[in-house]
Protein backbone atom coordinates (compact mmCIF):
# COMPACT_ATOMS: atom_id res chain seq x y z
CA UNK A 1 0.00 0.00 0.00
CA UNK A 2 1.24 3.33 -0.99
CA UNK A 3 2.11 6.34 1.23
CA UNK A 4 -0.78 8.82 0.39
CA UNK A 5 -3.48 5.03 0.27
CA UNK A 6 -2.44 4.29 4.03
CA UNK A 7 -3.03 8.09 5.11
CA UNK A 8 -5.88 8.28 3.14
CA UNK A 9 -7.60 5.30 4.91
CA UNK A 10 -7.76 7.50 7.76
CA UNK A 11 -9.65 10.31 6.28
CA UNK A 12 -12.27 9.94 8.62
CA UNK A 13 -10.80 11.96 11.38
CA UNK A 14 -10.05 14.65 8.93
CA UNK A 15 -11.74 17.97 8.83
CA UNK A 16 -9.94 19.72 6.75
CA UNK A 17 -7.02 19.23 4.49
CA UNK A 18 -4.89 22.06 3.55
CA UNK A 19 -1.23 23.12 1.46
CA UNK A 20 0.98 25.62 3.36
CA UNK A 21 3.84 25.25 0.91
CA UNK A 22 4.92 22.42 -2.10
CA UNK A 23 5.28 19.24 -0.41
CA UNK A 24 3.77 20.23 3.30
CA UNK A 25 0.64 19.06 3.47
CA UNK A 26 -1.79 19.99 6.62
CA UNK A 27 -4.32 17.92 8.03
CA UNK A 28 -7.04 19.52 10.53
CA UNK A 29 -8.46 17.53 12.75
CA UNK A 30 -10.93 17.53 16.14
CA UNK A 31 -8.78 17.57 19.56
CA UNK A 32 -10.94 15.03 20.94
CA UNK A 33 -9.38 12.45 17.98
CA UNK A 34 -6.09 12.63 19.04
CA UNK A 35 -5.46 9.62 20.84
CA UNK A 36 -7.71 7.22 18.05
CA UNK A 37 -5.91 9.29 15.13
CA UNK A 38 -2.17 8.61 16.17
CA UNK A 39 -2.96 4.91 16.95
CA UNK A 40 -4.59 4.33 13.82
CA UNK A 41 -1.15 6.05 12.18
CA UNK A 42 1.01 3.99 14.25
CA UNK A 43 -1.28 0.76 13.14
CA UNK A 44 -0.90 2.07 9.79
CA UNK A 45 2.46 2.78 9.15
CA UNK A 46 4.18 1.09 11.56
CA UNK A 47 5.64 2.53 15.12
CA UNK A 48 9.22 2.43 13.76
CA UNK A 49 8.11 4.17 10.54
CA UNK A 50 7.38 7.53 12.13
CA UNK A 51 7.95 10.15 14.38
CA UNK A 52 6.81 13.50 15.67
CA UNK A 53 9.31 15.84 15.17
CA UNK A 54 8.33 18.71 17.06
CA UNK A 55 5.17 20.10 18.61
CA UNK A 56 4.39 23.56 17.57
CA UNK A 57 1.63 25.61 20.02
CA UNK A 58 0.23 28.97 18.62
CA UNK A 59 -1.28 31.26 20.55
CA UNK A 60 -4.66 32.96 18.53
CA UNK A 61 -5.73 35.60 20.49
CA UNK A 62 -8.24 37.47 18.43
CA UNK A 63 -10.15 33.74 18.05
CA UNK A 64 -9.70 32.68 21.76
CA UNK A 65 -7.63 29.66 20.51
CA UNK A 66 -4.56 27.55 20.59
CA UNK A 67 -3.02 26.26 17.49
CA UNK A 68 -1.09 22.84 17.96
CA UNK A 69 0.71 21.85 15.00
CA UNK A 70 2.34 18.13 15.41
CA UNK A 71 4.68 17.97 12.95
CA UNK A 72 5.36 14.31 12.09
CA UNK A 73 8.07 12.25 9.89
CA UNK A 74 7.53 9.48 7.85
CA UNK A 75 10.20 6.77 7.09
CA UNK A 76 11.45 5.70 4.54
CA UNK A 77 9.97 8.00 2.31
CA UNK A 78 11.10 11.09 4.80
CA UNK A 79 7.52 13.02 4.67
CA UNK A 80 6.78 15.48 7.07
CA UNK A 81 2.84 16.06 7.46
CA UNK A 82 1.19 18.17 9.80
CA UNK A 83 -1.37 17.64 11.94
CA UNK A 84 -3.36 20.47 13.05
CA UNK A 85 -5.93 21.09 16.15
CA UNK A 86 -6.98 23.65 17.72
CA UNK A 87 -8.23 23.74 21.67
CA UNK A 88 -9.79 26.60 23.97
CA UNK A 89 -7.75 29.22 24.87
CA UNK A 90 -9.29 29.36 28.58
CA UNK A 91 -9.15 25.51 28.86
CA UNK A 92 -6.65 24.65 26.83
CA UNK A 93 -6.33 20.86 27.67
CA UNK A 94 -5.68 17.56 25.21
CA UNK A 95 -4.78 14.27 25.61
CA UNK A 96 -0.68 13.28 25.77
CA UNK A 97 0.57 10.83 23.05
CA UNK A 98 3.31 9.96 25.64
CA UNK A 99 2.07 6.39 26.62
CA UNK A 100 2.03 5.73 22.72
CA UNK A 101 5.03 7.92 21.27
CA UNK A 102 7.39 8.40 24.28
CA UNK A 103 9.77 10.83 21.66
CA UNK A 104 6.78 13.56 22.27
CA UNK A 105 8.22 14.26 25.75
CA UNK A 106 10.25 17.65 25.23
CA UNK A 107 7.67 19.04 22.90
CA UNK A 108 4.79 18.37 25.18
CA UNK A 109 6.77 20.15 28.16
CA UNK A 110 7.98 22.79 25.92
CA UNK A 111 4.60 23.83 24.90
CA UNK A 112 3.47 23.40 28.16
CA UNK A 113 6.03 25.65 29.73
CA UNK A 114 5.35 28.44 27.26
CA UNK A 115 1.78 28.25 26.43
CA UNK A 116 0.39 26.19 29.65
CA UNK A 117 -0.90 23.85 27.37
CA UNK A 118 -2.02 20.66 29.53
CA UNK A 119 -1.61 17.22 28.33
CA UNK A 120 -3.51 15.23 30.12
CA UNK A 121 -1.73 11.72 30.96
CA UNK A 122 1.57 13.32 31.18
CA UNK A 123 3.51 12.44 34.24
CA UNK A 124 6.20 14.08 33.38
CA UNK A 125 4.62 18.17 33.06
CA UNK A 126 5.89 20.86 35.10
CA UNK A 127 6.70 24.38 34.91
CA UNK A 128 9.98 25.36 34.39
CA UNK A 129 11.33 22.92 31.58
CA UNK A 130 12.35 26.01 29.49
CA UNK A 131 11.03 29.03 31.10
CA UNK A 132 13.66 30.69 34.33
CA UNK A 133 12.17 30.51 37.71
CA UNK A 134 11.15 34.03 38.17
CA UNK A 135 8.75 34.04 35.30
CA UNK A 136 7.50 30.79 36.47
CA UNK A 137 6.55 32.27 39.76
CA UNK A 138 4.81 34.82 38.18
CA UNK A 139 2.48 32.23 36.69
CA UNK A 140 3.35 33.85 33.13
CA UNK A 141 3.37 31.83 29.73
CA UNK A 142 5.70 33.44 27.62
CA UNK A 143 4.19 32.56 24.30
CA UNK A 144 1.05 33.95 24.91
CA UNK A 145 0.11 36.94 22.73
CA UNK A 146 -0.74 38.75 26.41
CA UNK A 147 2.23 38.30 28.10
CA UNK A 148 3.97 40.97 29.46
CA UNK A 149 7.24 39.53 29.84
CA UNK B 1 38.26 46.15 50.13
CA UNK B 2 40.88 44.69 51.51
CA UNK B 3 40.61 40.87 50.82
CA UNK B 4 39.71 41.76 47.31
CA UNK B 5 43.37 43.36 47.19
CA UNK B 6 45.10 40.41 49.00
CA UNK B 7 43.60 38.24 46.12
CA UNK B 8 44.32 40.72 43.01
CA UNK B 9 47.69 40.19 43.78
CA UNK B 10 47.43 36.71 44.86
CA UNK B 11 46.26 36.53 41.28
CA UNK B 12 48.93 38.68 39.52
CA UNK B 13 51.68 36.59 41.29
CA UNK B 14 50.48 33.10 39.84
CA UNK B 15 49.86 34.40 36.66
CA UNK B 16 52.89 34.99 35.59
CA UNK B 17 53.23 31.21 35.49
CA UNK B 18 49.83 30.60 32.90
CA UNK B 19 51.11 32.96 30.50
CA UNK B 20 53.84 30.83 28.70
CA UNK B 21 50.62 28.26 28.36
CA UNK B 22 47.36 29.29 29.06
CA UNK B 23 44.70 26.14 28.81
CA UNK B 24 40.89 27.25 27.23
CA UNK B 25 37.89 26.01 28.00
CA UNK B 26 34.72 26.37 26.09
CA UNK B 27 31.47 27.64 27.51
CA UNK B 28 28.42 28.30 25.24
CA UNK B 29 25.43 30.24 27.32
CA UNK B 30 23.11 30.50 24.94
CA UNK B 31 24.90 31.27 21.54
CA UNK B 32 23.42 30.64 17.94
CA UNK B 33 26.46 28.82 17.45
CA UNK B 34 28.15 31.40 15.02
CA UNK B 35 30.55 32.71 17.87
CA UNK B 36 31.34 28.59 18.68
CA UNK B 37 32.49 27.87 15.14
CA UNK B 38 34.94 30.80 15.32
CA UNK B 39 36.12 30.09 18.62
CA UNK B 40 36.68 26.46 17.11
CA UNK B 41 38.25 27.84 13.70
CA UNK B 42 40.39 29.98 16.17
CA UNK B 43 42.33 26.86 18.07
CA UNK B 44 42.93 24.81 14.06
CA UNK B 45 46.02 25.04 12.75
CA UNK B 46 45.40 27.61 10.52
CA UNK B 47 45.40 30.54 12.77
CA UNK B 48 48.03 28.26 14.98
CA UNK B 49 47.29 28.78 18.56
CA UNK B 50 50.07 26.40 20.04
CA UNK B 51 52.60 29.52 19.10
CA UNK B 52 51.17 31.04 22.02
CA UNK B 53 50.80 27.83 24.17
CA UNK B 54 47.09 28.17 23.91
CA UNK B 55 45.29 24.92 24.65
CA UNK B 56 42.13 23.48 25.08
CA UNK B 57 41.64 22.03 28.86
CA UNK B 58 40.18 18.53 29.23
CA UNK B 59 38.39 19.48 32.05
CA UNK B 60 37.19 22.88 33.83
CA UNK B 61 38.86 22.14 36.71
CA UNK B 62 42.41 22.43 34.49
CA UNK B 63 41.66 25.50 32.64
CA UNK B 64 42.91 29.11 33.10
CA UNK B 65 40.36 31.14 30.44
CA UNK B 66 37.64 30.46 30.39
CA UNK B 67 36.28 31.93 26.72
CA UNK B 68 32.45 32.54 26.96
CA UNK B 69 29.99 32.59 23.90
CA UNK B 70 26.56 33.92 23.91
CA UNK B 71 23.53 35.35 25.35
CA UNK B 72 23.56 34.86 29.59
CA UNK B 73 20.21 33.23 30.25
CA UNK B 74 19.23 32.88 33.07
CA UNK B 75 19.54 29.47 33.62
CA UNK B 76 22.95 29.34 31.85
CA UNK B 77 24.17 31.96 34.21
CA UNK B 78 23.63 29.27 37.43
CA UNK B 79 26.23 26.55 35.33
CA UNK B 80 28.47 29.39 34.01
CA UNK B 81 28.92 30.54 37.85
CA UNK B 82 29.67 26.96 39.12
CA UNK B 83 32.02 26.22 35.70
CA UNK B 84 34.03 29.39 37.01
CA UNK B 85 34.05 28.83 40.94
CA UNK B 86 35.52 25.13 39.78
CA UNK B 87 38.18 26.89 38.20
CA UNK B 88 41.69 26.96 39.53
CA UNK B 89 43.41 30.24 40.63
CA UNK B 90 44.77 32.49 38.60
CA UNK B 91 41.55 32.45 36.46
CA UNK B 92 40.20 34.89 33.51
CA UNK B 93 37.12 35.23 31.16
CA UNK B 94 36.71 36.23 27.75
CA UNK B 95 33.98 37.07 26.57
CA UNK B 96 33.87 36.53 23.03
CA UNK B 97 30.57 38.01 20.73
CA UNK B 98 28.31 40.52 21.00
CA UNK B 99 25.66 38.66 23.05
CA UNK B 100 27.96 37.83 25.58
CA UNK B 101 29.39 40.99 26.27
CA UNK B 102 26.10 42.53 26.88
CA UNK B 103 23.08 40.39 25.26
CA UNK B 104 23.39 41.50 21.57
CA UNK B 105 20.04 41.80 20.41
CA UNK B 106 19.04 39.73 23.16
CA UNK B 107 19.34 42.35 25.87
CA UNK B 108 15.92 42.43 28.06
CA UNK B 109 14.78 39.75 26.84
CA UNK B 110 12.88 37.98 29.80
CA UNK B 111 15.03 34.70 29.86
CA UNK B 112 18.76 36.62 29.33
CA UNK B 113 20.51 38.32 31.67
CA UNK B 114 22.26 39.77 29.15
CA UNK B 115 26.33 39.49 29.25
CA UNK B 116 28.67 37.43 30.97
CA UNK B 117 29.87 40.28 33.40
CA UNK B 118 26.50 40.10 34.84
CA UNK B 119 27.86 36.38 36.45
CA UNK B 120 31.37 36.57 36.48
CA UNK B 121 34.22 38.76 36.39
CA UNK B 122 35.35 39.43 32.57
CA UNK B 123 38.75 40.03 31.63
CA UNK B 124 39.01 40.20 27.88
CA UNK B 125 35.68 41.70 26.01
CA UNK B 126 35.90 40.51 21.87
CA UNK B 127 33.43 42.55 19.96
CA UNK B 128 31.42 41.07 16.62
CA UNK B 129 28.61 39.21 15.26
CA UNK B 130 31.08 36.73 15.03
CA UNK B 131 34.03 37.81 15.51
CA UNK B 132 36.80 36.65 13.00
CA UNK B 133 39.34 33.94 14.78
CA UNK B 134 42.17 36.33 14.43
CA UNK B 135 40.43 38.93 16.68
CA UNK B 136 39.92 35.99 19.26
CA UNK B 137 43.15 34.93 19.04
CA UNK B 138 44.22 38.40 19.46
CA UNK B 139 42.16 38.77 22.76
CA UNK B 140 43.96 35.75 24.29
CA UNK B 141 47.01 37.41 23.69
CA UNK B 142 46.57 40.82 24.93
CA UNK B 143 44.90 39.30 28.21
CA UNK B 144 48.50 37.08 28.08
CA UNK B 145 50.10 40.10 27.33
CA UNK B 146 48.10 41.86 30.07
CA UNK B 147 49.96 39.21 32.97
CA UNK B 148 53.25 40.37 32.42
Amino acid sequence: MSFESKLSSLKKYFVEEQLIKPNRKVYVFKSSDIKYLFKELIDNFGFDNLYVSTIVGTDLLKEGLIRLDYYVVFLPEEVTVVFRTFISRENPVIDSLIDIIPGVLSGECETHDLLGVVFKGNPYLKRGFFVPKDIVDSKEYPLRKDSKV
Amino acid sequence: MKEIAVEKQYVTGLAKIIRYSPWLVHFNTGACNGCDIEVLAAITPLYDPERFGVKLAPSIRHGDILVVTGAVTKKAGERLKRLYEQMPNPKFVIAVGACAIDGGVFNKAYSVLSGADKVVPVDIYIPGCPPRPEAILDGIVKLLSKLK
